[in-house]
């Protein structure tokens, strides 16, 4: 009995881990990082509290969520210009219409650099290639695609939209080719990043399958792979559509007339009232698309 | 094209990282014939079924599919071998969010080109929509052809799978642990379905299977395998318990070993 290697196994009794690990160190020093920050910024008390003039503005603001405004004040605006409620949904139309278009070059330049920034496509079957010239492809040209894809996607996105939005504005003037590709680069750079991560996460155990029924590697990607990740990837398109709702409303800042324009131009002539016209529409054009979207969602993609 | 494969393996060895999955495999299985892989876990059954599909290249030795070993061919002729060797995988490997008439469709890419493939998945015709159901009728879920595939049963989707293997117009049925994906009832009638198919249409049949009485009641011809080594290769009505206690029999240091 006590010769047998499985009684002397269970004899001996695993060590217990220290209490602080690997883990447990890189997480002090992300506290202790954030600690630090604070320190450097030398924040006090003081500055929490706001000046009277500061409490007066914001609440008068805020007295004005309740009562937005619904029409101009006699002779604020010339005869003939379009009446407030027309106004706001105007530049809510506009909001849509860049999202709209933005989103739809995103989705464009995410499913190209997506799938080239995906290792899905080059390092999947390595009986495939026979010949020299597969070989030399396979191991060095492949991953130079993917690495040069993997860069450009991180410089488009690592980019925030109204940054690009400054550079077209000098380059391109305020027209609206110029937003639109504002919010396209950063928005197709997140859709390549988020996109590739999905198609290597998706599932392989089809694509094998279909390799092994003699499916080609187009084949394989296109129909064993990427049906398994376009739930997500819609869903995920979806959600990155409200993103750009926002990004084209704040766009108007710069001159564009969205509703970031307005908003802009009613809080400098602290006309809080009408202020709040534009937000509340904002906040209804962003419920009414996720509204929308999250039907699509439930209908589809669960 | 022969109607049914014939497989010679001549000494033929498989690596994978930590050490060899099948060691010096000599095997011959005739066309049309039915044969059942046994053995524990880990001992080279699924890898000696990726080599018949041609997906797996032999480290050392000759893996013939109907006399020409597999690393002559070009990468164009392996898909021409392997799109005639139908496989039912043990986790099914079909896509859960496609219809049913997609996923069998599926079976024929081998045989499509990229275009043409895309234009069947998306839109099947009327001719592929009738053979895929004939097929479906035959393995018994008919009805199921425009239903979206993750909202059938685990029996049902095996059925899938199975289909999808017979519309490639096999020459022979690989498949691996085709009883491990559905209960105990289902089990028996799955063997004797992909059986009688592949005896009815000539088709050879190598399946891998851990209940050996299933085994013995469907298989003329069992090999045995342990550690990536044949142990048995014989008929079932020669070979006695005690033999196949030997071959499912646990050393210490498989005992030990973590998963072995």
């Amino acid at each position: 009995m006590a010769r047998s290697p499985v009684m002397r196994a269970t004899l001996a009794i695993p060590r217990r881990p220290p209490p602080i690990r690997a883990r447990g160190s890189v997480l002090l020093a992300i506290l202790g990082l954030g600690v630090w920050a604070f320190l450097a910024l030398d924040l006090t008390w003081a500055q929490v509290i706001p000046t009277a003039a500061g409490l007066r503005q914001i609440g008068e603001f805020f007295s004005y969520a309740l009562r937005p405004a619904l029409s101009y004040q006699p002779g604020e605006v010339p005869d003939g210009s379009p009446s407030l409620l027309v106004q706001a949904l105007l530049s809510a139309r506009l909001t849509l219409i860049f999202a709209v278009t933005a989103m739809s070059l995103s989705v464009v330049i995410g499913g190209v650099l997506g799938f080239l920034g995906s290792t899905a496509w080059w390092s999947g079957d390595a009986s495939g290639s026979r010949t020299a010239i597969g070989r030399y492809a396979r191991r060095t040209v492949a991953p130079a695609i993917y690495a040069t894809t993997r860069v450009v996607i991180t410089l488009m996105r690592s980019v925030h939209e109204l940054i690009w939005a400054v550079l077209f504005l000098a380059a391109l003037g305020l027209n609206d080719l110029s937003a639109v590709i504002a919010i396209a680069i950063p928005f197709g750079g997140t859709l390549a990043k988020i996109f590739s991560e999905m198609i290597d996460e998706a599932p392989r155990d089809a694509a094998d399958a279909l390799r092994g029924a003699g499916a080609s590697g187009a084949q394989v990607f296109c129909l064993g792979l990427l049906p398994r990740a376009l739930p997500d990837m819609s869903a995920y398109a979806l959600y990155r559509l409200e993103c750009a709702l926002r990004s084209s409303a704040i766009l108007g800042f710069f001159g564009w007339e969205t509703l970031g324009y307005f908003v802009k131009q009613e809080w400098e002539n602290a006309d809080y009232d009408q202020v709040w016209t534009y937000l509340y529409t904002l906040l209804l054009l962003v419920v009414l698309v996720e509204w929308w979207s999250s039907g699509l969602r439930r209908r589809f993609v669960a | 094209m022969p109607k049914s494969a014939a497989f010679d393996l001549d000494d033929v060895s498989v690596h994978f990282g930590n050490g060899p999955a099948l060691h010096k495999v000599s095997l011959s299985i005739a066309p049309g014939e039915a044969v059942a892989f046994v053995g524990p876990s880990g001992a080279g059954k699924t890898t000696l079924l990726r080599l018949l599909n041609a997906t797996l290249r032999p480290a050392g030795g000759c893996a013939a599919v109907d006399g020409r070993c597999l690393g002559e061919h070009t990468s164009a002729e392996l898909r021409a071998v392997r799109a005639r060797i139908g496989f039912v995988h043990q986790d099914l490997s079909l896509v859960p969010n496609l219809r049913v008439v997609q996923n069998v469709v599926a079976g024929r890419l081998g045989r499509m080109g990229l275009f043409a493939s895309l234009r069947a998945m998306a839109l099947p015709s009327h001719a592929e929509a009738e053979r895929v159901h004939a097929i479906l009728e035959r393995v018994g879920i008919g009805e199921k052809l425009y239903e979206r595939t993750d909202t059938l049963s685990g029996g049902q989707q095996q059925r899938v799978a199975i289909a999808r293997a017979l519309y490639q117009e096999p020459t022979a049925i690989l498949a691996d642990e085709p009883v491990s994906s559905v209960d105990p009832a289902r089990a028996r009638d799955t063997v004797a379905l992909l059986t009688r198919i592949s005896r009815e249409e000539g088709l050879t049949l190598c399946m891998s299977i851990h209940n050996l009485e299933l085994a013995r009641e469907f298989f003329p011809r069992v090999v045995g395998l342990r550690r990536g080594q044949v142990m048995i290769d014989a008929a079932f009505a020669d070979i006695d318990d005690a033999q196949f206690n030997k071959l499912y029999e646990l050393t210490d240091n498989e005992l030990l070993a973590d998963g072995a």
